[in-house]
């Protein structure tokens, strides 16, 4: 049984009021790509819904329904009647996800390579060959000491750590 | 008793008849101010009436008789407000009375004229669902039954040529002479401004096209689908689709169109939930092999006997509602529109396949009432209805104009109906002194 | 005109023929692209911004800060369109998270006020659609193309605020500038599904599925994209589905830069179009394109 958590409740409206103006009328489940192809596992609706009761274990714990699945089309950002900012309010419900590591693998790895790199794909030896071919200039990205102060300060590598 | 004062009524639809006629009633001389060539408004554009289905024009056209030959009223059609001056009393009333190019007192509604007529023009009152001519009644049954000239339309008033109408009127009726009057009104004691309503699809379209209207045959407004069903409608009352002629046996009905909605119309737009039913009931009279599925986020059904009216509708017309507003509409190779919703009871993401869909679209104030608030110096409120307080809602801004219908707040026939004799005891306390 | 050029993580160190041929162009139509040493990963919408909104802010802000052009910053990606826009509205629109990105900065001696302009090169091609019509030698006729928008580049609307968000016209327009034809299909406006690639394969390859079968309905013979994301989802992915489901998917996918090189009279192998895995030989043949 869910249990209302009226502190998760009331962060998630702090982070975006729009979220207590949704009535509930389904246009964004509607319009949904991934809901319609998953018969409605993924549903956009579901998820305001259980951030307006505040059911934190349903979103974060066993992520029923799967916020990861959002492909980020923002459509049902577009076609609400009502300027609910629900990818915001997925943004947040995800930002907390990473921080109790619940997160699938693919993020983390990304999230990895930026941090060691700066970039989240490193320029190969192939690649640069290819390049130098296609007669393309050097690409200088930025200074590891920089990104890791960055992220030390944002404790993205707090959390990320954590995680690994 | 007598009082030489008058009244004005802006504007002929059913609020503005049942005012005009309950001062009439009282003794008080009324003038009548409509735009169209004929008075009537919206009501004379539906098929049948909710919550007891009633068939509209049955119940108007007696009230249209008698504006026209009430000997209190004076009735000025295909004309406009223009200029009032002075305050509750006493206003002055400039009115332009536009020339129809026929004379009212020869012609007998006969209709030879607009036979011969070779212009085809979009009729207006069957929303640009059929042609009519360039002479035309603007509707069959309306008054007064006189023809009007459409001159942007009509090839003498264009191109200088034709005036084929002017030469098959058997009673010498047409009349290019004919200029635009000036009335002067003095003495009205009262003015009652009922101009009734537009739909969202008259000004902005931007928003409809997520359902493809204007763009697939198959998708029309609420209005439209009035007409379809209206036995002097475009169709003779069989509805057929717009793509193939075939009959639709799945209709659906989708609310909230342009209202309750940030990204529109913020306000509710009051009648569309009742005469959903309404229409889907009348479409299911006329064919009973119909299936009609209602999308919509709330059921707004408050008035007397409007509940067990969708009861009725579920039970015994084959209407399903469904809670889930449509985001889009997408079409197949065949026309046909369909639609994806979630099954709020089930959580799952259904596709189902429509012959027809018809939009429920918003309410809007109507063209012009920025003018003509401006002209009769009142406000209007932040939606751009006419301004009323709460508790007083037939009073306007300005002391001695009152006002009734949807003009100031989308709303149904009985509602008008009320208002109007409201804002006519009103009009009339100030006429009658004390 | 010149602007300070964005590169971002996937086009240059995994499909730099598409930085190639977007030089080019720009080197054609006289518009200066200026590079800029020390960026980082956008970062990525779909990814980083997913996990960490704060850190997200961040590494934005620290690579608009490094621009320093007047003219603004273009890239060749919808998605760090997408961030760059996105950092520049939240600074804009609440001053606690412009205090708190700066704050973030200041430790690596950085600010930004958030106010360098931010655009995507298709945006720029169509400002200048004029000048790109005076350059085309080589009118791409023949070519049915199937355009594919993509999300970033039209929504939040709010936040991108260029095309229409459900019935855009730029790009068809400069594709039917270019000569080509612009195919009507079913899906046109659907996600391509590249951001669920990281939570669920198989969803990711049902919805690029989807479309691939809409665009071979329709009759196109070539498909074209602004982002390397969906370049990738529509390239890389027919191989897989035709084993999967039996199709025959073998649909060559261009970078709107690329259609334009060709028609600017930019040979193929200038610009690189050997290296995409559906190679567009065949294509040419049939068309008359010197190979």
């Amino acid at each position: 049984m869910s249990v209302i958590n009226y502190k998760f409740r009331n962060e998630v409206l702090k982070h975006n009021a729009s979220l207590s103006y949704c009535y509930q009328c389904s246009t964004c489940s509607g319009g949904c790509p991934v809901a319609l192809l998953t018969s409605g596992n993924y549903n956009p609706r579901k998820i305001i819904e259980e951030a307006i009761l505040g059911l934190q274990d349903k979103l974060v714990q066993s992520q029923d329904p799967n916020p990861w699945l959002c492909s980020t089309c923002q459509k049902c950002v577009e076609l609400c009647p009502q300027k609910v900012e629900l990818t915001e309010i997925f943004v947040l419900i995800k930002n907390r996800c990473f921080k109790q590591s619940k997160t699938p693998e693919a993020f983390l790895a990304q999230a990895q390579a930026v941090l060691e790199n700066g970039v989240a794909i490193p320029y190969s030896k192939a690649i640069l060959t290819r390049r130098d071919k296609l007669g393309l200039p050097e690409v200088k990205t930025a200074s590891l000491d920089e990104i890791n102060e960055l992220l030390q300060e944002t404790n993205f590598k707090k959390h990320l750590l954590k995680e690994g | 008793m007598e009082s030489s004062k008058s009244a004005l009524v802006i504007g002929g639809g059913i609020a503005g008849i049942q005012a005009a006629l309950d001062l009439a009633d009282m003794g008080i001389h009324v003038n009548m101010v409509e735009k169209k060539p004929s008075i009537g408004g919206k009501m004379a554009q539906l098929d049948k009436t909710f919550p007891t289905n009633d068939c509209s024009i049955c119940i108007l056209a007696p009230k249209l008789s008698e504006c026209y030959r009430h000997p209190n009223i004076t009735l000025h059609s295909f004309s406009e407000v223009q200029k009032v001056e002075g305050q509750a009393g006493n206003f002055t009333v400039e009115i332009l009375k536009r020339a129809r190019y026929v004379k009212e007192d020869e012609c007998i509604n006969c209709g030879l004229c607009a036979e011969k007529c070779p212009m085809r023009v979009d009729d207006e009152f069957d929303r640009e669902l059929r042609k009519r001519r360039a002479i035309y009644m603007y509707y069959l049954q309306g008054v007064p039954a006189i023809m009007t000239i459409d001159k942007e339309k009509c090839l003498w008033f264009t191109k200088n040529a034709c005036r084929i109408c002017e030469k098959t009127c058997e009673r010498e009726a047409i009349d290019f002479e004919q200029e635009d009057k000036k009335i002067k009104l003095e003495n009205v004691g009262s003015i009652i401004v009922a101009t009734g309503y537009n739909l969202i699809e008259d000004i902005n379209k931007d928003f409809l096209k997520n359902y493809g209207y204007g763009k697939f045959r198959n998708v029309v407004s609420a209005l439209e689908f009035e007409r379809l069903e209206c036995a002097s409608g475009p169709q003779g009352g069989h509805i057929k689709r717009l793509s193939d002629g075939e009959p639709p046996k799945k209709i659906a009905f989708l609310q909230c169109i342009g209202s309750r909605s940030d990204k529109a119309e913020k306000y509710c737009s009051s009648i569309c939930c009742m005469y959903t039913t309404k229409e889907a009931m009348i479409a299911y009279e006329h064919d009973n092999e119909l299936q009609s599925y209602v999308f919509y986020i709330d059921m707004r059904a408050g008035g007397k006997g409007f509940q067990s009216f969708l009861r009725r509708g579920a039970s015994e017309y084959n209407i399903n509602y469904i809670k889930s507003k449509i985001a889009e509409i997408k079409n197949d190779q065949n026309e046909n529109p369909i639609i994806v919703y979630e099954d709020l009871n089930t959580g799952k993401i259904n596709e189902m396949k429509f012959d027809m869909v018809v939009l429920a679209t918003c309410i809007i104030p109507p063209v012009g009432i920025e003018e003509l608030a401006n002209t009769l110096g009142i406000e209007l409120n932040k939606y751009n209805f006419i301004k009323t307080t709460p508790f007083i809602p037939i009073e306007t801004s300005k002391e001695g104009v009152f006002t009734c219908g949807c003009v100031h707040e989308p709303m149904d026939i009985p509602r008008s109906v009320a208002e109007a004799s409201g804002a006519a005891a009103r009009a009339a306390e100030i006429i009658r002194g004390g | 005109m010149s602007y300070d050029l964005f590169l971002g993580c996937v086009i240059p160190a995994r499909l730099p023929f598409l930085e190639a041929s977007s030089r080019k162009v720009f080197e054609k139509l006289g518009i200066k692209l200026n590079d800029v040493d020390g960026f980082s990963c956008c970062p990525d919408p779909t990814g980083i911004e997913q996990i960490d909104r704060n850190t997200w802010l961040a590494l934005g802000a620290r690579n608009l800060s490094l621009c320093n052009n007047n003219g603004g910053v273009i890239s060749f990606c919808s998605g760090c369109v997408e961030t760059l826009k996105g950092v520049n509205y939240f600074i804009n629109k609440d001053l606690t998270i412009k205090k708190k990105v700066n704050r973030y900065l200041q430790k690596i001696g950085k600010t930004y006020e958030g106010k360098t302009e931010v655009k995507h090169f298709a945006q720029v091609l169509y400002e200048n659609l004029e000048k790109l019509k005076e350059n085309i030698e080589k009118p791409l006729e023949g070519l049915k193309v199937a355009v594919h928008y993509g999300c970033h580049y039209l929504r939040p609307s709010e936040i991108i605020e260029w095309d229409d968000p459900f019935e855009p016209i730029t790009i068809d327009e400069i594709v039917k500038t270019l000569g080509a034809e612009s195919v009507e299909y079913d899906l046109k406006m659907e996600c391509c599904g590249n951001p669920v690639e990281k939570s669920d394969k198989d969803l990711s390859l049902l919805m690029i599925g989807n479309k691939l079968k809409a665009i071979q309905q329709a009759g196109a013979n070539c498909v074209v994209v602004v982002c390397p994301a969906c370049y990738q989802q529509f390239e890389f992915n027919q191989k897989e589905l035709n084993k999967l489901n039996n199709t025959d998917y073998n649909i060559p996918i261009f970078y709107l830069s690329e259609l334009v090189a060709l028609a600017f009279g930019f040979k193929p192998e200038e610009l690189g179009l050997n290296f995409h895995r559906i190679k567009p030989n065949t294509l040419f043949e049939s068309l008359g394109f010197e190979i």
